[in-house]
């Protein structure tokens, strides 16, 4: 019997492996997509409004298990969908946290769903601040597709006018609760922004999907899919034109060359049977996200492409980048002690922002280039963490924890680290995943400019706080350690000099043209938005130049 | 909208909730502190909770600790709410902690005895708590006592966590998490955007 021969094989069912399965689908390419886990269902895996004690550990998690979560999302209701199996090791000096999730859908299943586009100010930031290069492409021609993106998903903000955030088309927004209105008038006597996040997150029903029943539960997975993910907006319609052949528990090994050097398909091992198994394309998509992507490439040696497919430049893995995640400052509004108890966390923390303000007017205003958002949090949560940390006991104690219940903030610093030689993922020499396969190896610090961003951030949030009315009291004492923030970029980066960048400026690689790569590894740097929207408006502005070059002949249809 | 798929899911939620309640051995009270309102299906039977990592005594220390830390004065407290269970389940599921909390009860049975000839439990109220002030408020500590204050921050910190994710505890806070709600809900007091003509409730 012949082999089967698809016309594409994505590897990823994330944001940008999900956009670039759906595309390609109702294009009527044949695709065969492999995920690293297994399916969801979302009565049986996902939290399901589950009071916490509902669960053995009170949604705590096993104690035991201290040692191999790897991080906030994965928790006692999520972490059979976190991967906990394939090891990674770190250089010396290196701290690394790399939560990956294998479950059909990835992270999209669990994300914070903040949606800001990258704008003109990110992509030209060399030209700006004259730190390392341009995207090789502008923001007007990103913008039809974020708009396209926006209109799928369905994105909650207003209309802003910030220089560093272009605005899109939004369904109304969350609106502010009390601590909002009172930290934005902080804001005010600052003078810098707090406006309502952009948020993924349906606050009205939206293109067949249900408006938001604002539980406050989303990040351990949203049971009638109100926000965005790929299995609750991407993959049914991929599926409905029988065009999909999804495999899951289906680890990607390598691209497959043929005697040209170009990818004929993928060996994966099939976690169940423990197999390698071998499929075929005319084309392939890599989208397993930004270090695992640039794992299965550089794991992908032939006689062709000795250091790894599509790296004749030697840039695969390096240019890493990562947002860096930390509490700024904490403390309590005086104003809301003692008031009723209100429900403050319906959106999860993604309710307002404060958008970039530095650097605007001109590149160098501040001591560090470019700049940082700051995300605010606060109010009556499911648990009031303060309380641990409380003085006393008694009916003193019981007393204070209930007047302060309402009155907690915090501000979370979201800020990009710089493209350097240093910070890069490799694959290490001697260790090995429990199926043979190299595994990477980590090479990051910090840089000093995000480090300033960092103490700016103390000192900006702690006036804010104050000028709110509010007690400061204390910031944590360093960020959290690389990783931590799921938002790592620059693998695999995009760029029209092939010798410098491994995928011309689509997101096809340069050396092997039907290789195409949908995920935050083609970006140039982080910037400081997230990057799950960007991933789809760029993961949809690829696959729609892989469907062009399949009609121009460039890969034949199968 | 999300009405009928939230309906049909409550109630596969409540029948997964006493499948999974009935797999926890023994409690007596967390099955009572958390038992769904009006829902009596989910009242699990009381039974003698048999401690899994604490003996005898040192577990009616904890239950009287943690009673002393979160009482009842009114309301409902950690005794009520189960909390000694909670502690206990934890810390048998937790190698890390089984030797700090064993010293830090061994130690505050010495302090007792040292300070006021009996073992703890045996002590009035009053003579427990006047044990404890110097190790559960800062400006009352005394030096020498360090490894109490240690022990005494961490069994506090267990007991705030068990009380505060039982039911008992979510109706203590008027805890708003985890409910439905129609629209976004939105700040009451607009015309006061910074809050500060609000009328103090009564605490």
């Amino acid at each position: 019997m012949a082999k089967k021969i698809y016309d594409v094989i994505v590897i990823g069912t994330g944001a940008g492996g999900g956009m670039a399965i759906k595309t390609l689908c109702e294009a009527g390419l044949k695709v065969c997509a492999l995920n690293a886990g297994r399916r969801l269902d979302p009565e049986k895996d996902f939290r399901y409004h589950r009071m916490p004690w509902d669960m053995k550990f009170r949604g705590l998690d096993d104690p035991k298990r201290r040692g191999e979560s790897f991080g906030y999302m994965d928790n006692e209701y999520t972490k059979a969908a976190w991967d906990h199996e394939i090891p990674f090791t770190v250089a010396p000096g290196t701290k690394w946290m790399w939560p990956r999730c294998n479950a059909v859908g990835g992270k999209t299943n669990f994300w914070g769903r903040s949606s800001a586009r990258f704008g003109d100010i990110d992509l030209r930031a060399a030209s700006l601040d004259g730190y390392d290069v341009d995207w090789p492409l502008s923001y007007d021609e990103i913008d039809p597709f974020y708009t396209r993106v926006e209109k799928m998903i369905g994105v909650a903000s207003t209309v802003q006018n910030r220089p560093s955030n272009p605005d899109g088309s939004y369904l109304p927004p969350f609106k502010f609760r009390c601590l909002d209105f009172i930290l934005q008038a902080g804001c005010n006597k600052v003078g810098v922004p707090y406006l309502p996040d952009r948020c993924a997150q349906l606050t009205q029903p939206h293109e067949g999907h249900p408006a938001c029943h604002f539980c406050g539960e989303c990040t351990t997975g949203c049971d009638i899919g109100a926000f965005f993910s790929t299995p609750y907006f991407l993959l049914p319609k991929a599926e409905a034109t029988k065009n999909l052949e999804l495999r899951t528990n289906a680890l990607a090994k390598n691209v497959l060359v043929d005697e040209n050097g170009q990818a004929s398909g993928v060996a994966y091992i099939d976690r169940q049977t423990k197999q390698e198994v071998e499929v075929y394309g005319r084309a392939v998509v890599v989208a397993a996200s930004c270090i695992e992507s640039a794992r299965v490439m550089l794991n992908s040696k032939s006689r062709q492409w000795p250091h790894g497919i599509a790296n004749s430049s030697g840039q695969l893995g390096r240019n890493l980048c990562d947002h860096l995640y930390g509490e700024s400052a904490r403390g309590y509004l005086p104003q809301l002690l003692g008031q009723p108890s209100f429900p403050d966390h319906v959106g999860d923390s993604t309710i307002a922002w404060m958008p970039r303000w530095q650097n605007l007017k001109a590149p160098h205003e501040e001591k560090f280039i470019r700049g940082y958002s700051v995300y605010p949090d606060g109010g009556c949560e499911e648990f009031p963490g303060f309380a641990t940390d409380m003085d006393g006991f008694g009916s003193s104690l019981k007393r204070e924890i209930k007047r302060r219940y309402p009155s907690p903030v915090s501000f979370g610093i979201q800020a990009p680290s710089l493209r350097s030689e240093t910070n890069y993922m490799d694959l290490d020499p001697e260790v090995k995943d429990p199926y043979g396969i190299p595994v990477a190896r980590m090479h990051f610090e910090w840089d000093e400019n995000v480090l300033k961003m960092w103490e700016h951030s103390k000192q900006v949030c702690a006036e804010v706080l104050r000028a709110a009315g509010g007690e400061l009291e204390g910031s944590g004492e360093a960020p959290e350690i690389p990783g931590w923030s799921l938002h790592e970029t620059g693998t695999c980066r995009m760029g029209n000099d092939p010798k410098k960048f491994v995928t011309n400026r689509f997101g096809q690689t340069h050396d092997v043209p039907n290789l195409y790569v949908c995920d935050a590894s083609v970006f140039l740097n982080c910037t400081d938005k997230t990057t799950t929207i960007s991933i789809l408006a760029f993961s949809l502005r690829t696959s729609e130049r892989l469907i062009e070059n399949f009609r121009q002949g460039e890969h034949r249809a199968a | 909208m999300a009405g009928q798929g939230i309906g049909r899911r409550e109630v596969l939620r409540i029948l997964g909730t006493a499948a999974a309640a009935a797999q926890f051995p023994g409690f007596s009270k967390w099955g009572f502190a958390c038992g769904h309102i009006g829902n009596a299906a989910l009242q699990i039977k009381p039974a003698v909770y048999r401690p899994q990592f604490f003996n005898a005594a040192e577990y009616a220390m904890v239950e009287r600790l943690t009673e002393i830390i979160i009482p009842n004065d009114g309301t409902p407290g950690a005794k009520e709410a189960g909390v000694a269970e909670f502690i206990d389940f934890m810390v048998a599921n937790d190698p890390l902690t089984q030797y700090e909390f064993r010293m830090g009860l061994t130690w505050l049975e010495a302090h007792s005895e040292q300070r006021a000839g009996k073992r703890f439990v045996e002590l009035t109220p009053e003579q427990q708590t006047s044990l404890l002030e110097p190790l559960g408020f800062k400006d009352k500590a005394r030096p020498g006592e360090e490894t109490g204050r240690g022990f005494f921050r961490m069994m506090r910190e267990y007991t705030v966590t068990g009380f505060y994710t039982s039911a008992i505890g979510f109706k203590a806070l008027d805890n708003p998490a985890l409910k439905f709600y129609a629209e976004s809900p939105e700040c009451p007091h607009k015309g006061d955007p910074e809050h500060l003509h609000l009328p103090q409730a009564g605490v």
